[in-house]
């Protein structure tokens, strides 16, 4: 695939996500219910029972790989950039943790995922929360405005990596902090996931050999590239993951040299920093 | 959107400064209208409350 046909197949696969995504449909069985699969990714990834509640209904579809150690750095007052904002779950969270004087601004490319974002928001009363269709390698804000840069299981579908984290260091402050949560591969993928599309949606072709994700955010100009956190990703969740179904059976049944693919896709939580220095 | 987030925004090609053109606004937010770019002129549309800052090649496919 060329990176105009990853970004339309990205965008197509995650606009199916955004319809079919249904917010309490049964009465019987609610999405809402607490063995809703969102759900159980969403404490398994690491985010507390609290922070899953606090979000409006149909905000998570249990897409991310977890970001909670961003979330909790966040302080009153600081604007919060989340690439690849989706249904809006990061969003809220961190609103709530900004407060009234701070704001986040969500972007994303799938205006499906923004409707549903915008309707998120209507739940709640947040007043500082601001979605805008946008590119992650394009961003539409200005050089030196944001406190710090969140992004939760996406930057892996980016046809352009390099571009999304030098567009990271352009927008944010000098002393800001770019905090991302993805998944990354410790080993190469057999071929015949590589190549499938149900893959690349599922989050799992587009991702790159962990060096070479550290190695770009470096490259970027970033200073104190720490890795936060580095769990292996439980792919036997992400089949619960629309996305992914097709591409997780796939996976489990691919050997490589008799290995299994599964333990060399992991979760990735990296932090850095704009230097002080850094125009 | 709001209006506050004008100083926020920039164009995402050639990262410009934005001009704002609203045709609709409640008391909270602009519902519609466009964003200018004083540098490259490439006009953004917001619908919905949501501006469009694709760039224009993935624009007029959304």
């Amino acid at each position: 695939m060329n990176e105009e046909q990853t970004r339309k197949v990205v965008r197509e696969g995650y606009a199916r996500i955004a319809r079919e995504a249904n917010p309490c449909c049964a009465p019987k069985n609610s999405c809402c219910s607490k063995a809703e699969p969102a759900y159980e990714i969403g404490r398994h990834i690491g985010y507390t029972d609290e922070e899953l509640g606090e979000v409006p209904e149909g905000a998570n579809l249990g897409l991310g790989c977890g970001n909670p150690v961003a979330l909790a750095s966040l302080k009153e007052g600081e604007t919060v950039l989340d690439l690849g904002s989706g249904a809006g779950f990061d969003c809220f969270l961190a609103a709530g943790r900004v407060g009234e004087k701070g704001r986040v601004i969500g972007v994303d490319m799938t205006p499906e995922m923004l409707e549903k974002a915008r309707e998120n928001a209507g739940k709640g009363s947040y007043t500082n929360i601001e979605f805008r269709l946008g590119e992650i390698e394009n961003l539409p804000v200005a050089d030196n405005h944001v406190d710090v840069v969140i992004s939760n299981c996406v930057i892996n579908l980016s046809p352009d990596k390099k571009r999304v984290f030098a567009e990271s260091f352009r927008v944010l402050k000098p002393g800001g902090r770019l905090m991302v949560s993805d998944i990354v591969l410790l080993k190469e993928l057999p071929d015949s996931v590589k190549s499938s599309v149900q893959a690349y949606v599922g989050c799992l072709a587009g991702a790159i050999m962990k060096d070479d994700y550290i190695g770009a955010i470096r490259d970027s100009g970033f200073a104190e590239v720490t890795v936060v956190d580095e769990t292996c990703f439980p792919v036997q969740l992400m089949a619960d993951d629309p996305a992914a179904g097709a591409a997780i059976d796939k996976l489990s049944h691919s050997t490589d040299r008799g290995e299994g693919v599964t333990d060399s896709v992991v979760s990735l939580k990296v932090h850095a920093v704009k230097p002080n220095t850094a125009a | 959107m709001k209006r506050d987030l004008m100083d926020i925004l920039a164009c995402p090609v050639c990262k410009g400064s934005l001009e704002l053109e609203v045709t609709e606004e409640n008391e909270n937010e602009i519902i519609a209208g466009a964003l200018k770019c004083a540098k490259c002129s490439e006009i953004y549309p917001i619908n919905d409350s949501i501006p469009n800052l694709l760039p224009p090649e993935l624009r007029d496919k959304a």
